[in-house]
């Protein structure tokens, strides 16, 4: 009995579901703590049913749309500025750790600008940036992209940097050009380096883009939740954009998970999708017994 | 016996090594001789090892043969051409000790690498790299990738990599030390079988006495503090070897007068 | 007969392999670069370029001479916001360990159980402060506590995500057969934690305070955004913007540059003392 409760909880399935659990039932009792000592509960901790009730309540809540319908419209909103920060930082930091690994100078120059932009809190540069622009949009994919430009130059980097001498010494055997060098080796040893830094970058260029939502209300993600904040729109809006933005921060990390394993062949042999195509790690004895007998002259072992 | 070794006289040297001498500057700036005043020359088809305990300057002057590395002094010809011209000729197989395959590829698109280096079309490229897993033996991992394989079979791809541009030169840096026994044998019979077939010319770098004599023709036995060539024994065990020939005593003789040609230090 | 071989580098391949040039290279490139961006900036030029004025984009002196000027103030927001963020650090970090420290000794639920945690942090700010502050609505009678405590509430929740992932690898991935030798020493438990997985998690520790100490001061910064009392250098910067007083809140864009710039060589220092032992 004892083995099969421990065999249980390998499995990545119990493991998110025990924990699930675990989070749902503390919040319960949570809001029944609450609503036994508030007034306006809802304000502070709402039963989730009543979460879930207000999700799917075809009540109008602002200019004739549903609670989710404003959701999703100011989110589609709010994540499509996100999406286009996002690409523009993610490919000029790729470009700029590229320039960075051909020339040592370029390197020396601006290595330690890099680093002050990461301590540069600039989130909290948003109000300033979008007094300089002057644009809301403008300034959203200009904060998306500084915040997304970091995490990708720095790994890329980093990527680049971690390929092994003994790479650069075959190349050389093989009397390999630059170019050659770059596309055969440097670029795919950083492309793992480089989906670790999207994965950093996606849920900070969503927040960004967020923030500037409630800098100057247009119809975003973040407008909305000020606004239902300040009871000028249904209470449950706000949670609702609570727990959707939360989805989004983690989906997104999820996401470019699965693009990498799209991406990278070699990971799939290690992942659940390795294992539904068939393709699994082969290890010494198991591989001896594989070959066949076309092998030159060879004696069993 | 007599009869190979006269073959051997009348072939032509294809490395011609005089006088090579490497210095590299330590951390503070001293001159330290990695290794000095070496002076061999490598016949065509040959199967040569490099022998010695680390720190005797074998892999530098493997190094130095392929232009990865540059002599302070001496110099080196291969068929009358330096290190460079040939490198960029193609004519050179190197074999790393460690196996550096790329994990993005499969093994078959690894071993076509130097092929797409020198332009071949993808039916040539296809082509030579199914004959090289053939002979290697990997035909049916072709598919897969390098982490799904086990030390001595990546190893094996190396190999493969290395042979496909069919160079007139074999340059391996302890390409065995790192597998257990087992393994080792296995890939011993395989590389005598390839020389066998391919004819090259090998210059085989390592550290185990009994793996240069079984091995190869000439065992050039080096001793650090500084480098340098100790001696060079000829051998005449009959080819072609096979593993009962270890058990023989001309062969624990010869590994004794090697062992024994080697000056300064224990041998580890 | 030894012979040399002659030896035709370029300059500019020289001067590559020289070490003297390239670590003098280091410092002055940048130091070079940005004296330029000093001089665009104070003539004025970075501001045609980026289309704006000098009053949206004050000189730099202009902006030292302010600061200097209201160096009371500035003082009492950046204090504020500090404290937010090195409460928030401190606390979130002890809590991540601990949470780590559990999930080391079930590992197979603990490792899901920290999934979740480092899920939450992805959960944007903007999502966490308003509802931290609605949380801490009864915490006490004043303004501030209250908007103190929500702060430090999420600044704590990321700094726990950032470490608890971070010590829980330092705690289990060891050396291979480093617990099997302690068990060899029939070593107790505690012992086999003081001894073995708490040195080895110190430079996780260090991996994850590089991240988590920005994300704490920046987390501070935007949660002062949404908090009911009105301080904190991030709140400043905001306030003075909408008031139109742009080189008040470059005074404050400033001083939570150095702040960033301050923490990090701070970090970097005890990151050198800590760890000369592990090179």
């Amino acid at each position: 009995m004892k083995k099969k409760y421990l065999s249980l909880t390998t499995k990545k399935w119990f493991q998110i579901l025990f924990w699930a659990v675990i989070v749902i039932a503390a919040w319960e009792i949570g809001a029944t703590v609450v609503a036994m000592t508030k007034r306006t509960p809802e304000n502070i901790l709402p039963h989730l049913y009543q979460v879930l009730a207000a999700a799917i309540s075809t009540k109008a809540v602002s200019g004739g749309m549903t609670a989710t319908q404003v959701v999703f419209t100011s989110a589609s909103a709010t994540l499509l500025r996100a999406l286009g920060g996002f690409a523009i930082g993610a490919s000029l930091g790729f470009l700029l750790a590229l320039l960075m690994k051909l020339s040592g100078v370029v390197e020396k120059l601006i290595f330690p600008y890099l680093m002050l932009i990461q301590l540069i809190p600039v989130l909290g540069l948003a109000p300033i940036i979008l007094a300089i622009t002057g644009d809301i949009n403008r300034s959203r994919l200009v904060i998306a992209a500084i915040l997304s430009f970091y995490p990708v130059a720095a790994n890329t980097l980093a990527g680049f940097k971690s390929v092994a001498k003994e790479k650069y010494d075959l190349m050389y055997t093989y009397a390999a050009k630059k170019r050659q060098l770059y596309t055969k080796v440097l670029i795919p040893s950083a492309v793992p380096y480089l989906f670790t830094g999207l994965k950093i970058a996606a849920p900070m260029a969503i927040t960004a883009s967020i923030l500037v939502d409630t800098l100057q209300g247009d119809g975003g993600l973040g407008c909305m939740l000020s606004q239902s904040l300040k009871h000028a729109m249904n209470i449950y809006v706000f949670w609702l954009i609570v727990f959707f933005s939360a989805f989004i921060g983690i989906f997104s990390t999820q996401l470019i998970s699965l693009i990498e394993i799209l991406v990278s062949p070699q990971k799939r042999s290690a992942s659940w999708i390795g294992r539904i195509a068939g393709k699994e790690k082969i290890y010494g004895r198991d591989a001896e017994k594989n070959r066949t007998q076309k092998e030159p002259g060879a004696e069993t072992l | 016996m007599n009869a190979s070794a006269e073959v051997r006289n009348n072939v032509p040297d294809e490395i011609v090594i005089r006088d090579l001498g490497v210095t590299f500057q330590d951390n503070k700036g001293n001159d330290v001789q990695a290794i000095t005043g070496v002076n061999l020359n490598i016949k065509k088809g040959e199967f040569v090892s490099l022998l010695g305990p680390s720190g005797c300057g074998k892999t530098t002057l493997l190094r130095c043969v392929a232009d990865l590395q540059e002599p302070t002094d001496g110099d080196i010809h291969i068929e009358g051409m330096t290190p460079k011209e040939v490198r960029l000729q193609h004519k050179f197989g190197f074999v790393f000790q460690a196996p550096v395959l790329f994990d993005w590829r499969t093994v078959k698109k690894n071993v076509e690498l130097p092929l797409e280096m020198m332009y071949q079309t993808k039916q040539q490229r296809s082509e030579r790299a199914d004959e090289m897993l053939e002979m290697v033996g990997l035909t049916n991992f072709a598919n897969h990738y390098p982490n799904q394989l086990s030390g001595g079979m990546q190893q094996r791809v190396n190999i493969a990599r290395a042979l496909g541009i069919q160079p007139d030169i074999l340059l391996m840096d302890e390409p065995f030390s790192a597998l257990d026994e087992f393994t080792k044998e296995k890939l011993h019979e395989d590389l005598l079988q390839i020389w066998r077939k391919t004819n090259k010319t090998i210059l085989f770098v390592t550290h185990n006495i009994q793996e240069a004599v079984f091995l190869s023709d000439r065992v050039c036995v080096l001793s650090p503090h500084p480098g340098r060539l100790s001696a060079i024994v000829d051998k005449d065990l009959p080819r072609p070897r096979t593993l009962e020939m270890k058990e023989t005593p001309e062969f624990s003789q010869l590994v004794l007068k090697v062992r024994n040609s080697f000056e300064g230090g224990s041998f580890s | 007969m030894q012979r040399k071989i002659g030896r035709r580098k370029s300059l500019a391949q020289r001067l590559s392999e020289n070490k003297k040039v390239q670590a003098a290279a280091t410092i002055i490139l940048p130091l070079l670069l940005g004296i330029l961006i000093f001089a665009l900036w104070q003539g004025q030029i970075l501001q045609a370029m980026f289309h704006t004025d000098t009053f949206t984009l004050p000189v730099p002196t202009k902006i030292a001479a302010l600061m200097h000027d209201n160096i009371g103030k500035v003082l009492v927001n950046t204090r504020d916001t500090v404290v937010v963020a090195l409460i928030g650090l401190i606390a979130g970090s002890l809590l991540g360990y601990g949470a780590a420290i559990l999930a080391s000794m079930f590992p197979n639920l603990g490792k899901g159980g920290l999934s979740i945690v480092g899920a939450f942090a992805s959960i944007p700010v903007v999502a966490l402060a308003p509802v931290m502050n609605n949380w801490t609505r009864s915490v006490s009678s004043t303004a501030s506590t209250r908007s103190t405590v929500a702060k430090i509430l999420v600044v704590m929740l990321i700094a726990a995500a950032d470490m608890g992932l971070n010590a829980y690898r330092g705690l289990t991935e060891l050396k291979p057969f480093a617990k099997d030798l302690m068990a060899t020493y029939a070593a107790p438990k505690r012992m086999v934690f003081l001894k073995l997985q708490l040195p080895n998690s110190v430079p996780y520790i260090f991996t994850a305070l590089k991240v988590s100490v920005p994300a704490s001061i920046m987390t501070a910064i935007v949660s002062e955004y949404f908090a009911e009392y009105i301080t904190g250098v991030g709140r400043q910067i905001r306030e003075n913007i909408v008031l139109a007083q742009y080189a008040t809140a470059w005074v404050y864009i400033t001083a939570a540059c150095i702040i960033g710039l301050v923490a990090y060589v701070i970090l970097m220092l005890v990151q050198s003392l800590v760890m000369r032992r592990y090179h």
